[in-house]
């Protein structure tokens, strides 16, 4: 059974199969709703977000136990990646939705931009910059789809996939032990996939420009920015991931599309994850074959 | 035995953070099903006996190994490893030892040259049976010319939560000895010995850099526990070495890992042991694993380890020393000792080179407190090794 929704922005699925109607209506009832929850709770588009809160204020606020978690993991993708994986960069990722700036509104972004510019001592927050943005993008959608898998499997589905936007996480593999075959989405070829693969366990997630990317005069300009120099990175078209967890899968794409062509080739290879990388023209590399 | 690809250092930090929000299935990633196959050579070596007087060839044990492995998924979730191992050993061996002057031990060498073969294979078989819960059984049997032995085990791990994992485990092995020119020397014809050990232990991730792991263990031996291929001087007569029939051993195991930086991680190992003939044990282990640029990777490590010696432990007995057992097996007498090893690894794409170097020294000054018998036999010995690996896509 295959249900269709949209979260996130972007279009999403759950995959569900060898249940009762009953089974697959409540796990696509808790999936709804877990994923609501944490849209409401994360997402950097909505005013009405903890995070909105949270960056609207520079007084300390403890936070709660999940929230403290997501903090914990953006600090230490920050610390591997040398400061280019950055949740304080919300306002120079909306500078570039749909659009060119100009230098000086970068250079201001720029300015409410940096992890120095927040105290984090679990399990207490506070923001000393007036005017940042906070961005969980490349962890809350991969985190969501961890979730939903579990609550899938709570609801009693032993066999299925959540599908947010390209990012995968598994409740279990098909009744008769199969592995899913599931699709990497090819970049810049709306809708095809560049390779099929088994997922026999944990997640895929896949980062690129092949969805949001800006073309002013024929240049692409992925969504993916620099929060040193404000300009988007010039890199893959395209990383895909498979790990033990989507939240793993995704952290592990978003920081090699980060950091280039040339470390996070190296990157990804040092980790040791399966993984597949599609330059701007066309070049495959990694140890998924196609 | 853990025989999954342990994950870089990088993937480790990323795990040890997200397992706070997925839980330890992340962990999973832990396990390669690529297969890979590999060979090493291993040179042991004893240095020559000079501590102590000395009666016979001063040439002490000198061991090459030869080893293949290969592991590999079967299926989804299993993991299957496979050791083949092949020994020859030679050189001699303390066998008894006389009173000197002023008492002081003269150690006595066996006067033949040992030269045996050590052919040994095993196999084990991990199940990941999803969410971090393993369960691996294994199998082993090893035979050379006087002694066969066939070993069973079977372990299992459960996350308790995202933090925690319980694991806990058994195993058996049933040794045959047989040993050469029993009638000559008046050995034991067949003799037979049972071990079975049990564990439990419980890892913690204690932050996103750190790990913790605690265990005890326990083992109980029964059946044939001397070696018949030493003696003992009891007064003016050497008298087989006469041990009891069975040990109890509890042992206590504390491992901690910190990644100390994305490439830089600090192992230290713990192991409290006692057992029912009367020694305790003390091994303190601690390693540096640093990666360095080009796929090189250099392990330096220290290990102390102290044990004292047996109730029934003496470098010789007096005609009046009443006991059951006697035994003169410098194993069992007090010592201690300290060990530096380096190892290093390199990786060329699919290939990845490993050699090593480990020395070690013994003797009776490094044990904790002193050892309160003289130990002539302790042993001093160098080991290199050199391997190469394959894996495959």
């Amino acid at each position: 059974m295959r249900f269709e929704f949209s979260t996130m922005g972007c279009p999403c699925a759950l995959h569900v199969e060898d249940v009762s109607d009953d089974v697959a209506q409540r796990a696509l009832a808790v999936t709804l709703a877990e994923v609501d929850r944490l849209d409401r709770k994360y997402s950097h588009y909505r005013d009405d977000s903890l995070l909105a809160t949270l960056q609207r204020s520079t007084d300390a606020i403890d936070v709660d136990d999940e929230t403290a978690n997501l903090f914990d993991f953006a600090a230490e993708l920050h610390r591997q990646s040398d400061g280019l994986f950055d949740i304080t960069a919300g306002k120079l990722t909306r500078l570039w939705d749909g659009r060119k700036p100009a230098q000086a509104e970068i250079d201001a972004a720029l300015r409410v931009t940096g992890w120095h510019r927040i105290e984090w001592r679990r399990p207490t927050l506070r923001v000393t910059t007036r005017h940042m943005h906070l961005d969980f993008g490349g962890l809350v959608k991969e985190y969501a789809a961890d979730r939903c898998a579990e609550l899938c499997r709570e609801a009693g589905v032993g066999s299925g996939v959540v599908d947010l936007g390209g990012d995968l996480a598994l409740i279990g593999p098909h009744a008769n032990g199969e592995a899913w075959i599931v699709g990497i989405k090819a970049p810049r070829a709306e809708g095809k996939a560049a390779a099929s693969i088994a997922l026999p366990r944990g997640g895929l997630a896949t980062s690129g420009d092949y969805e949001r990317a800006l073309v002013i005069d024929g240049k692409r300009y992925s969504h993916i920015v620099d929060p040193r120099t404000g300009w988007p990175i010039e890199s893959f078209a395209s990383v895909s991931v498979v790990a033990g967890s989507c939240l793993v899968a995704g952290s592990a794409s978003t920081l090699a599309m980060l950091l280039g062509i040339e470390r996070g080739g190296e990157w990804l290879r040092e980790l040791g994850l399966p993984h597949l990388c599609i330059d701007g023209d066309g070049n495959v590399s990694g140890d998924i074959k196609i | 035995m853990n025989t999954t690809k342990r994950p870089s250092p990088s993937l480790s930090l990323l795990l040890a953070a997200s397992a706070a929000l997925v839980g330890q299935k992340a962990h999973a990633d832990e396990t390669s099903t690529a297969p890979t196959v590999g060979y090493r050579f291993n040179v042991y070596d004893e240095d020559s006996f000079s501590g102590a007087p000395a009666i016979g060839s001063d040439k002490r044990y000198h061991v090459d190994t030869q080893q293949l492995d290969f592991s590999g998924g079967v299926g989804e979730r299993n993991t299957l490893n496979v050791d083949a191992t092949h020994e020859v050993m030679s050189g001699s061996s303390p066998w008894y030892s006389l009173p000197g002057p002023n008492n002081k031990p003269i150690q006595v060498l066996s006067g033949a040259t040992i030269r045996d073969h050590r052919s040994a294979i095993s196999a084990s078989l991990t199940h990941d049976a999803g969410g971090n819960s393993t369960t691996t059984g294994s199998a082993s049997y090893s035979t050379e010319n006087d002694y066969h032995a066939t070993a069973l085990g079977l372990e299992h791990t459960i996350p308790l939560n995202a933090a925690l994992t319980l694991g806990f485990g058994g195993s058996l092995s049933h040794d045959i000895i047989e040993p050469t020119a029993a009638e000559l020397f008046g050995r034991i014809r067949h003799a037979e010995k049972n071990t079975y050990s049990a564990f439990g232990s419980l890892s913690w991730v204690l932050n996103k850099a750190s790990v913790l792991e605690s265990g005890v263990q326990l083992n109980y031996q029964a059946g044939f526990l001397s070696d018949p291929y030493k003696l003992a001087t009891v007064g003016d007569v050497q008298l087989p070495d006469t041990r009891p029939d069975r040990r109890t051993e509890a042992a206590w195991l504390v491992r901690y890992r910190l990644a100390v930086t994305a490439d830089a991680s600090f192992h230290a190992d713990s192991r409290v042991a006692a057992n029912s003939w009367g020694q305790k044990s003390l091994t303190l282990d601690a390693s540096w694993y640093q990666t360095l640029p080009g796929d090189w990777q250099i392990i330096p490590g220290v290990r102390y380890y102290s044990q004292d010696s047996a109730r029934f432990y003496a470098p010789f007995f007096g005609a009046n020393d009443a006991s059951a057992f006697y035994s003169s097996d410098y194993r069992l007498g007090g010592f201690g000792s300290v060990a530096g090893h380096l190892d290093l690894r390199k990786q060329f794409g699919r290939w990845e080179f490993t050699a090593g170097m480990e020395r070690y020294h013994a003797t009776t000054r490094y044990a904790l407190g002193g050892a309160d018998e003289a130990n002539p036999g302790a042993v001093s010995y160098t080991r290199i090794f050199a391997g190469l690996d394959y894996h495959f896509d």
